[in-house]
């Protein structure tokens, strides 16, 4: 069971199975236009989900929502389905592989062995795709990966069925159908939309430019709420989820002006251009917070280091943000539908 | 393998970024891990990131989603090869 594949490595799971699933129809896309036309880009901090007891903060839109946008475009048909059964869903993993159908799955990383040990955590909505099977080995894709990797059934499975929070219940999905090419300029539109949609007109104040806001004024008050310590262990899974976690860094803000820039060369739109320098110096400003937070985290401050400066930081990504996403809301209502 | 005059340069910026006074620079050579529980300077990836912002200010090179920082970042020599190939200047 061979097929070829064309594996490229990426920052973000989802993002770069989307785009190497596509790659392989004969539709290139790069890892930074999938997230863009998936409307990957987000921001909710939701105090009351809990991830490992701390806080969730999320800089990116749901697990699996870059494919679902993407399987949206014409002439693209994703065939999804989830199983009951380790058994069934191996089966029907080897069933697709027999008729050289590259699958991707959802798994959990904790579970996948040529993960190094230290960079094993429990996050079960790891995107990759399987694309043959050698004896009892399944050859994947795995776009964190520079190149492909080995992992045999047994963990495979165990992986497919991890449990807890985004448990993949043996997740699998492949590209039934796809046009011979795609349309960018209006997938680049309903992408852009939605980000703008979501960061600027969320009536929630825990989402979008609304949500950074409410971010701020929290972690300004974390010291005295909940101690010195507890204040730091927040401080630190924020600065994890917004640099790591295949973000790319930036909070996915670099990956996303990468999005902006490539489509502004595309469309020929200046307008898009300048939006991907000021989301590129947001993603700076991000790390300068990011950067403070770790210092503080790691008991080296510098003299001008402490939570109402981190919080200034966040507010002023916030306004910065907020601009960004205005000037590309008047640029959908400039610029003329292609 | 011996360390070239650039890395040892890099080697000391990231000792003074990351406050590793017990390093001795002299007896490490330049294939060394940087981040990780291999790495002979005790770096995470909160070190990583400070790592990355302050070889753009100093060098001027960005590592980002197209830089794959995590590739950049694997040894001394590594770094030190990627800011010459980007053409990295000391401000």
């Amino acid at each position: 069971m061979q097929t070829e594949f064309p594996h490229n490595q990426s920052a973000h799971c989802e993002s770069g199975v989307a785009a190497n699933l596509l790659s392989h129809r004969g539709i290139p896309l790069s890892e930074a236009m999938a997230f863009g036309m998936g409307g990957g880009l987000f921001f909710g901090y939701l105090p009351f989900i809990r991830i490992n007891q701390l806080p969730l903060v999320t800089y990116r839109s749901a697990a699996g929502s870059i494919l679902k946008r993407l399987a949206r475009a014409p002439g693209v048909r994703l065939h999804q389905r989830t199983f009951r059964s380790q058994q069934q869903a191996m089966e029907a993993l080897d069933q697709a592989l027999a008729r050289s159908i590259p699958v991707g799955l959802q798994t959990g990383v904790y579970w996948l062995p040529y993960f190094p040990r230290a960079l094993r955590f429990h996050f079960n909505a790891h995107n990759l795709v399987v694309f043959a099977k050698e004896g009892d080995d399944y050859l994947i894709s795995d776009p964190v990966f520079p190149q492909p990797v080995r992992c045999p059934a047994a963990d495979l499975a165990r992986a497919r069925f991890a449990s807890g929070a985004l448990a993949p219940r043996g997740k699998m999905y492949y590209l039934e159908q796809v046009p011979e090419s795609l349309e960018p300029a209006p997938l680049i539109r309903a992408g852009i939309g939605s980000v703008c949609r979501m960061m600027l007109k969320s009536p929630l104040p825990l989402i979008g430019v609304k949500g950074i806001d409410f971010l701020a004024r929290r972690l300004a008050s974390w010291p005295r709420r909940l101690g010195r310590e507890r204040a730091d262990l927040h401080l630190g899974h924020v600065v994890r989820m917004q640099e790591e976690i295949g973000t790319g860094g930036g909070g996915f803000r670099f990956m996303y002006a990468a999005f902006l820039q490539e489509s502004a060369a595309l469309l020929a739109e200046p307008g898009l251009e300048a939006a991907a320098s000021a989301l590129t110096a947001v993603g700076d400003r991000w790390r300068s917070f990011a950067v403070m937070a770790a210092r503080i985290c790691k008991d080296r401050p510098q003299a001008e280091d402490s939570y109402p400066a981190m919080a200034a930081i966040i507010h002023d990504c916030g306004a910065r943000e907020r601009q960004v996403y205005q000037e590309l809301s008047a640029w959908l209502r400039s610029a003329p539908c292609r | 393998m011996p360390m070239e005059p650039l890395e040892r340069e890099l080697l000391e910026l990231i000792c003074t970024t990351c406050n590793l006074r017990e390093v001795e620079i002299d007896r490490l050579e330049g294939d060394i891990p940087l981040i990780g529980p291999d790495s002979p300077l005790g770096t995470d990836s909160l070190d990583a990131l400070e790592i990355a912002v302050t070889v753009q200010q100093h060098y001027g090179v960005r590592m980002d989603s197209e830089n794959n920082s995590r590739v950049v970042l694997q040894s001394l020599a590594s770094l030190a090869a990627y800011i010459r190939e980007q053409g990295g200047a000391k401000p």
